[in-house]
């Protein structure tokens, strides 16, 4: 059951579901692509995330109801298929400081944890939190990790981390509470780009080991 | 031009910002009191999206190279007088001083601060460290130059206190309950409006860290979700983090209520160790507070 509920005065939070899953993302996606295409009026624009969107109005154009009511008639009428597109390579060099930390408490190896790292797709499930920030999923449950304690002041922009079952790519220096593990030259935020940000939610990565 | 004689604590160019990013990770940003940023345009006769100074806590001094139409509005300065046009002549200098009450301090100057448009918009985005002419808050010996903006006279009266919001605290915030209020029990919202909150040195344009004595709300966790600004955050160990315009675009500590785009000014001039009240409301005293404040910036006093 999709769940519309206020976020203030100016924007609706449209929840599909409350867990971590593809499926999700995949119905959250296709409703923020009917939107897009239907442009139910008064709305402005949309933010994805994991199995949200949030959708900014015009109270002056539209109110509340009306857009809640526009969005619930799509539940079950939206194909959440995700089109799949290419796998983009992330070059990193597995130097990160926390690396070690992470192999004793997995009971793994450093090279061990490397290999798992790398050997999967992810999927992006969110551009968030900071500029390009890139969350991805899901990391094998062996090297789910709590975040840190007390979150570093400063983490460089291509820090990869890891926090629970999901892997992150910092693209602009910025606090930061995740194990960092490696770091990547690819520059994920540029504000001269179009988009800005290199990567979007459904996208898949996969991360290649350089030294 | 403007030449910084001196920056201030920490001043910033900032316009109405750039909304609509949020999916790249990009906070809205723009003026933190939209409402004075805005006065301020609309004194010195400015189109309501050309850009201005953002000053926080100790405002700049600027010298002006040729003869200027500036107004100052928001928070009040110990250097000079606010709400109404100033006219500087060439070669002379504003110094702004101490900013008190209230916590911001926007300088309008005719034909608007001219910097490079960066994804849309002059401000300053801290976290991306873009925009706002040099991606940092201005330093001393910038030099700014002035747009050719300027489409209407300037006002000649000052804006009348009445069509002022309240410049000091305690202050009365009215929200939105939401969006993750099934997250908290049952009796959260009641008991965090029946709470004095205090302002914790920890503020800036991201949010606002509230401390709530005797209020410790324990919600269930959830997937992270985009965030507004507004957004009041429960922290897990105590506390509450209100997001303000420059605040991240998503987040994972659900949101209980948020505060409406009418109240947000008031946020950006609370001071730390000042009291905030939420107060629930609905829908429709939201939409109404938003016409006050816009239907005072049509005005013509």
């Amino acid at each position: 059951m999709w769940q519309v509920t206020p976020a203030g005065d100016q924007a609706l939070l449209v929840t599909v579901g409350r867990t971590i899953d593809p499926s999700l993302l995949g119905q959250v996606l296709a409703l923020d692509k009917v939107l897009a295409d239907r442009r139910p009026s008064g709305l402005i624009s949309t933010v994805p995330a994991y199995a949200s969107l949030l959708c900014h109005y015009d109270p002056e154009v539209t109110d509340a109801a009306r857009l809640e009511a526009s969005i619930l008639q799509l539940e079950g009428h939206v194909d959440a298929a995700m089109a799949l597109g290419s796998v983009v390579d992330v070059p990193t060099r597995y130097d990160g400081p926390d690396l070690p930390r992470v192999a004793l408490e997995t009971n793994l190896t450093p090279a061990a944890v490397i290999e798992m790292h790398a050997g999967r797709e992810y999927l992006v499930y969110c551009v968030g939190f900071a500029p390009g920030f890139t969350y991805c999923g899901a990391l094998p449950e062996q090297l789910s990790m709590p975040r840190l304690a007390s979150p570093r002041l400063r983490v460089s922009a291509g820090s990869i981390g890891i926090a629970g079952r999901q892997t992150g790519i910092y693209a602009v220096e910025s606090p930061g509470g995740w194990n960092l593990i490696g770091r990547t030259a690819l520059r994920l935020f540029d504000p001269a780009a179009d988009p800005p940000a290199r990567f979007k939610p459904g996208d898949r990565l996969r991360f290649i080991p350089t030294s | 031009m403007i030449e910084l004689l001196d920056a201030g604590r920490w001043t910033t160019v900032q316009d109405r910002g750039r909304p609509g990013l949020e999916r790249y990770g990009i906070p809205p940003g723009g003026a933190a009191d939209w409402f004075a940023a805005a006065v301020a345009n609309r004194i010195v006769g400015n189109p309501p999206d050309a850009a201005l100074l953002e000053c926080t806590a100790a405002g700049p001094t600027l010298r002006f190279d040729a003869g200027a139409v500036v107004a100052l509005t928001g928070g009040y300065s110990a250097g000079a007088p606010t709400w109404q046009m100033l006219r500087i002549a060439g070669g002379s200098s504003l110094a702004l001083g101490t900013i008190a009450p209230g916590l911001r301090t926007y300088i309008a100057v005719r034909g608007g601060i001219d910097v490079p448009l960066v994804l849309g918009s002059r401000s300053f985005c801290q976290r991306g460290t873009f925009g706002g002419g040099f991606g940092r808050p201005v330093q001393r010996s910038d030099r700014l130059a002035v747009g050719r903006l300027g489409d209407h006279e300037p006002l000649a009266a000052p804006w009348p206190e009445s069509h002022r919001l309240p410049a000091r605290g305690p202050w009365e915030v009215r929200v939105i309950p939401g969006p993750q209020l099934d997250a908290f029990a049952e009796d959260a919202l009641q008991r965090l409006t029946a709470t004095a909150c205090r302002v914790t040195p920890e503020i800036d344009r991201m949010g606002l860290r509230l401390a709530t004595p005797g209020l410790r709300l324990q919600p269930r966790e959830i997937v992270t979700v985009p965030m507004t600004a507004g957004a009041i955050q429960v922290i897990p160990s105590g506390g509450l983090i209100v997001l303000h315009v420059d605040h991240q675009s998503t987040g994972g500590y659900p949101v209980i209520a948020t505060v409406i785009s009418a109240d947000l000014p008031l946020l950006a001039q609370a001071r730390p160790g000042d009291t905030v009240r939420f107060r629930s409301v609905e829908q429709d005293e939201a939409a109404r507070a938003h016409h006050r404040l816009t239907g005072w910036l049509e005005l013509d006093p």
